[in-house]
């Protein structure tokens, strides 16, 4: 793994991206023993169209804890992607909804998967694809376990959707491939 | 015995408090520390004698401190900026009437009601001018969510050693991230008993808690009492963290959230060959001043980077004492200095 990897995950305000940010960062500190940060908007900047979590993992010690040089981009509505897409390195990461328009013009690894319709479709809500994405990020980068996220997740999610949720988790692998 | 999880700073700072036996917490809500209530709400009322309240005001919150402290309970408020200007009469009270308490300030941009961002401009307020009188904080100036755990829960063995409030300085930065941390029990075993408390003067002579002194001389004399105690504050707590200073030629002096961001732009600045290092104050009061005057024999130049218009910049000037030049980099009202910047300026710097 490089010094650090900076991941953004962002969409609509109730998409739940600040809580796959929490999810992540736990699973990486604590199941995959990372040193991990995350950080969010708050105030009025956190409203609206594009909210974002970020976590940054590393092997060594986090200084800087927003995002530098932005590795991985999850996007789960168009004007989060907008917004972020810029920040993206060349040769990073992008994990996108398949209801969003992507340019072509940055060389980077897309992923432009059907998060949000999957999981209406096979899971009865779309409030799971934040946990759709992170299964999908699991499985398309060396970035996390999908053992430390079974383990957080339980923890993390409303009481009553931990089967949902983990189920959730499954599917964004699957659909990957 | 413990382990890691992962927390939000704010969150992290209540749980730190709690472990270190403080059952007594007032406060009023304010941006960016509201977790630190919250969690203090949803967990004290669940703990034997733990008292959680909701003030009317921030002035009612600290006197409410003033008095759980006479009373010989460990307590807390928490508040941002504008709050703690709220709380600054009654902390003058706490620090005259020598009572032990923790004062968390998360910093926000000012002044007035400024906004709700990061800042670092209330260092002024933390080490100088508090309030009224001849009087000091102790100040705790963590630099990560685990920092800010160790030093909340040894901000009380000072205030109790010294019986002085204590503040534990943050920003927003600090409060709202997450990040790994463990609660090491790190309590100390020998603070005095507290055999001045008013809890009711049963078969002893009753103590009384003022800091009301008519007579001049005898609050000159108190006065110098504070002035020698803050001396010895000063001689025993002071705290700071150097890096990359064996070689340097430019020393960066940051505290808190800067250092962070200071420590990644040496990093890349080490990289193109500038030879810079960190002295990070931990104690804002006392300041870390020998270690800055003796750097000031070795390196050529200073850059005090904060997240204000420049007031540490003083302290370390003072410091270095006319030695060698002290510069300043600063971004203000929330803003962040990147790590990019901060090389910049290391470069012009270094001319």
């Amino acid at each position: 793994m490089a010094d650090r990897i900076d991941i953004r995950i962002s969409g609509a305000g109730g998409q739940g991206v600040i809580l796959s940010g929490i999810i992540l960062a736990e699973a990486s500190a604590i199941y995959d023993e990372t040193n991990a940060v995350q950080t969010q908007a708050y105030g009025p900047e956190a409203r609206g169209g594009a909210s974002k979590s970020e976590v940054i993992i590393s092997q060594k010690r986090v200084n800087y804890p927003k995002v530098i040089d932005l590795d991985v981009l999850v996007a789960l509505n168009q004007e989060s992607y907008d917004k972020y897409i810029g920040d993206l390195e060349n040769g990073g990461t992008l994990i996108v909804d398949d209801s969003i328009k992507v340019s072509k013009e940055k060389k980077v690894k897309v992923y432009r998967l059907s998060l949000i319709a999957k999981a209406k479709e096979e899971l009865g809500t779309k409030k799971v694809a934040n946990i759709l994405a992170l299964g999908a990020l699991a499985a398309v980068t060396d970035l996390i376990s999908l053992t430390a996220l079974e383990q957080v997740i339980p923890n993390r999610v409303p009481a009553g959707t931990e089967e949902i949720n983990l189920k959730a988790l499954k599917l964004g692998g699957k659909i990957v491939n | 015995m413990s382990e890691k999880v992962l927390m939000k700073g704010n969150e992290a700072i209540a749980e730190a408090a709690i472990r270190a036996n403080c059952k007594h917490f007032f406060g009023y809500p304010i941006t960016p520390q509201n977790e630190l209530p919250a969690y203090m709400a949803r967990k004290l009322p669940k703990i034997d004698g733990g008292v959680f309240l909701q003030a009317e005001s921030e002035v009612a919150a600290i006197n409410m401190v003033y008095g759980a402290a006479g009373a010989g309970a460990r307590v807390m408020t928490s508040s941002s900026s504008p709050g703690i200007s709220l709380k600054a009469e009654g902390i003058s009270y706490i620090a005259g009437a020598e009572l032990p308490a923790v004062i968390v300030n998360i910093v926000r941009g000012g002044p007035g009601l400024g906004g709700i961002q990061p800042a670092q401009s209330d260092y002024f307020q933390a080490t100088k001018g508090m309030a009224h009188g001849d009087f000091k904080l102790v100040v705790l100036a963590p630099s990560s969510v685990q920092e800010a755990v160790d030093l909340t829960m040894e901000a009380f063995d000072i205030a109790d050693r010294y019986r002085n409030p204590v503040m534990v300085i943050g920003d927003g930065i600090i409060g709202q991230m997450m990040e790994p941390v463990e609660f090491k029990d790190i309590g100390a075993d020998d603070l005095p008993e507290k055999d001045w408390i008013t809890d009711g003067a049963k078969g002893r002579e009753k103590n009384v808690i003022n800091s009301l002194h008519l007579q001049p001389e005898d609050l000159e004399e108190h006065n110098w009492k504070l002035d020698r105690k803050y001396k010895e504050i000063k001689k025993n707590e002071v705290k700071y963290e150097t890096e990359n200073m064996e070689d340097a030629e430019i020393a960066i002096v940051a505290y808190g959230t800067t250092a962070r961001i200071a420590k990644t732009a040496i990093k890349e600045a080490r990289a193109e060959g500038i030879k810079v290092g960190l002295i990070r104050p931990i104690t804002l009061f006392p300041f870390p001043e020998e270690v800055i005057n003796q750097a000031a024999d070795q390196v050529d130049s200073f850059l005090t980077v904060e997240m204000s218009t420049g007031q540490m910049v003083e302290d370390v000037r003072l410091a270095v004492n006319g030695k060698k030049p002290v510069e300043f980099y600063g971004r203000t009202g929330g803003m962040i200095p990147s790590p990019a910047e901060i090389v910049e300026q290391l470069k012009e710097v270094r001319g």
